[in-house]
């Protein structure tokens, strides 16, 4: 069993800083190797926008509240991604680590485990910005879409819908005993979540108790919130609280339960 | 032993005190004192459930012990859990990697976690792994992923190492190869903790070992004295008549017996010299002789069967 292949010479040592960084490197790595989560996060609300905007017309509708539809649906589509990443990935992943014991694995590293719920944040949060953002880019160029006028409206809006969802994601993998039961959950969650945010109906016409429902969902206070930073308008307050609201919730609960260990 | 306070000398690596571990009701680590020297191999050995992983897991500071103190590398295992963790280097029983990683990612990864890593290439040279460095971990063998897992304990550059059933569930080529690893490793002068319940294993791995059953230490020794506190066994054919009285008279007999046509004789350390010599003197002629030598598997069924019949006997009387 000795090596027939030739001893290729070795790397010079490099100076490691800090594992943090090859961490999310890794993780990252792992994740690309996922495509159907790359397809469902990045390719399909990006090729939504661009169907929606070519099919749709660019006038404004009275139904819309005299908006053009594809400004309503713009802010869906961002919180589609910063959901099912949120939702999807990072739940069943985190919960496969703790079935494997890799995360009690890395706890006896200097590193430590917290480190990867870290990373896995870091990683659900860069993607989702950068998608968030190319969102933005393209639905303005292409379609007409305002950038948001309301820049720190805009950044609050986004930031704590991130917030909100990544501590739904965190509560799963706290509460779920496996990954299939994290990815279950995920699953369930994310159609009456995207429901409320006007995936299927716009919030404009869903019936007064539906759309008063909505408001007090994450993401139904997400949509009305970026539409309105799209305008110049500061983001409803009672909708920033909702989201802040869940995300001080949803994380007390996932902090209370996570477990690292089977 | 009668010092309260143990000094870590250098030539001590770890010193466990009066450790106990309670789960729910039951003490599943019951006052276990233990020192380990530094460049030992040393064998924690006992049936499932016999506390094994258990005061491990407090030795490299994954668990909080109950009571009892525990010295490692001079380091309070409780607060110094960073540098504690930066000079032990632990393979978990069943602990899987995710499935996609491969194996030099998991090695760079692990890697990049200590001050002065092992570069991760010369790892994977001495450990067999170089041909599947591109392989990802779902695809790797159960012997490979332990030899894995052996490199991710050892790759952060560890003054001690704690190995948890080594080579559970490997087949024996695997098994073998395993275990000329780990001598290699005891070459370099590192410290190991073997746990297992492979008695072969122990005898052929560790330099020490401690019996543990029931969440005691039955027994601290080496593997061979172990079993020489057993004795000896002879067992032959003889065609002649022997009278069973004259062997049962010589010294340090324990046992004599006739077992479908063989003789079988057990006894302490020099009974196999006295029955030959009887033998001579009686003129009878042993065929087929076979002398065994008590193992360190005999000294555990002994120490456990030993233990077991005192906690029946002290229930039953108990509660009278």
């Amino acid at each position: 069993m000795t090596t027939l292949t030739p001893t290729t010479s070795s790397k010079p040592p490099q100076q490691r800083r800090g594992g943090f960084w090859k961490l999310v490197n890794i993780e990252f790595k792992l994740l690309r190797r996922e495509p159907m989560i790359l397809f469902w996060a990045l390719i399909f609300p990006l090729g939504l926008l661009i169907v929606l905007g070519s099919l749709t017309s660019d006038k404004p509708q009275a139904k819309l509240g005299g908006l053009p539809f594809i400004v309503t649906y713009t802010p869906v589509l961002m919180t589609f991604t910063l959901t099912l990443l949120a939702l999807s990935a990072m739940p069943a992943t985190l919960a496969s680590y703790r079935d494997k014991g890799y995360l009690k694995r890395l706890s006896t590293t200097p590193v430590g485990a917290t480190r990867l719920l870290a990373a896995q944040l870091a990683i659900v949060a860069g993607l989702s910005l950068s998608v968030v953002v190319l969102i933005m880019l393209v639905a303005h160029f292409a379609y007409n879409v305002p950038l948001p006028h309301q820049v720190i409206g805009f950044i609050l809006s986004i930031v704590l819908t991130m917030t909100a969802m990544a501590s739904l994601g965190l509560m799963i993998a706290s509460l779920a005993t496996s990954q299939r039961v994290a990815g279950a959950i995920g699953g369930i969650l994310f159609f009456p979540l995207m429901f409320f945010a006007g995936l299927w109906v716009p919030q404009q016409q869903m019936g007064a108790t539906l759309r008063s429902i909505s408001q007090y969902t994450p993401l139904g206070a997400a949509v009305p919130s970026i539409i309105n930073s799209d305008f110049g308008r500061w983001p409803g307050t009672t909708h920033l609280i909702v989201l802040a609201v869940t995300t001080l919730v949803l994380l007390r609960i996932a902090i209370r339960f996570f477990r690292w260990d089977r | 032993m009668a010092t309260l306070t143990t000094p870590s000398t250098a030539k001590q690596v770890v010193s466990v005190q009066n450790l106990k571990v309670r789960y729910g009701d039951t003490l599943a680590v019951d006052d276990v004192s233990l020192t380990i020297n530094r460049g030992e191999i040393f064998g924690i050995l006992g049936p499932n459930g016999a506390g094994k992983t258990t005061t491990v897991e407090c030795i490299g500071g994954l668990r909080k012990p109950d009571a009892g103190s525990i010295g490692v590398l001079g380091l309070d295992v409780r607060s110094d859990s960073k540098e504690l963790h930066e000079r032990v280097g632990i393979q978990l029983q069943t602990s899987l990697l995710p499935d996609k990683i491969n194996v030099r990612e998991a090695l760079d990864l692990f890697a990049s976690f200590y001050p002065d890593p092992v570069d991760p290439a010369d790892l994977l040279r001495q450990l067999n792994l170089e041909e599947k460095a591109d392989t990802r971990y779902v695809n790797l063998s159960g012997g490979q992923r332990q030899r894995l897992s052996i490199a991710l304990a050892l790759v952060g550059r560890p003054e001690l190492a704690i190995l948890d059933e080594l080579t559970t569930g490997l087949d024996p080529q695997s098994r073998r190869e395993t275990w000329k690893l780990i001598e290699g490793i005891r070459d370099q002068g590192l410290t190991v903790i073997l746990v297992t319940h492979f008695m072969e294993e122990a005898e052929y791995l560790c330099d020490r070992v401690a019996l543990l059953h029931h969440g005691h230490i039955r027994a601290i020794d080496t593997p061979a004295n172990l079993g020489a506190g057993l004795g000896q066994r002879i067992s032959f054919r003889s065609t002649a008549a022997l009278d069973l009285d004259k062997l049962r008279a010589l010294p340090d007999i324990r046992e004599v017996r006739e077992q479908g046509g063989r003789f079988v004789i057990e006894g302490g350390g020099d009974v196999v010299a006295a029955v030959i010599a009887l033998l001579v003197r009686e003129q009878v002629v042993p065929e087929q002789t076979r002398v065994e030598q008590s193992t360190l598997d005999d000294a555990f069924v002994a120490l456990t069967s030993e233990a077991d019949a005192e906690e029946a006997a002290a229930q039953g009387t108990g509660p009278a």
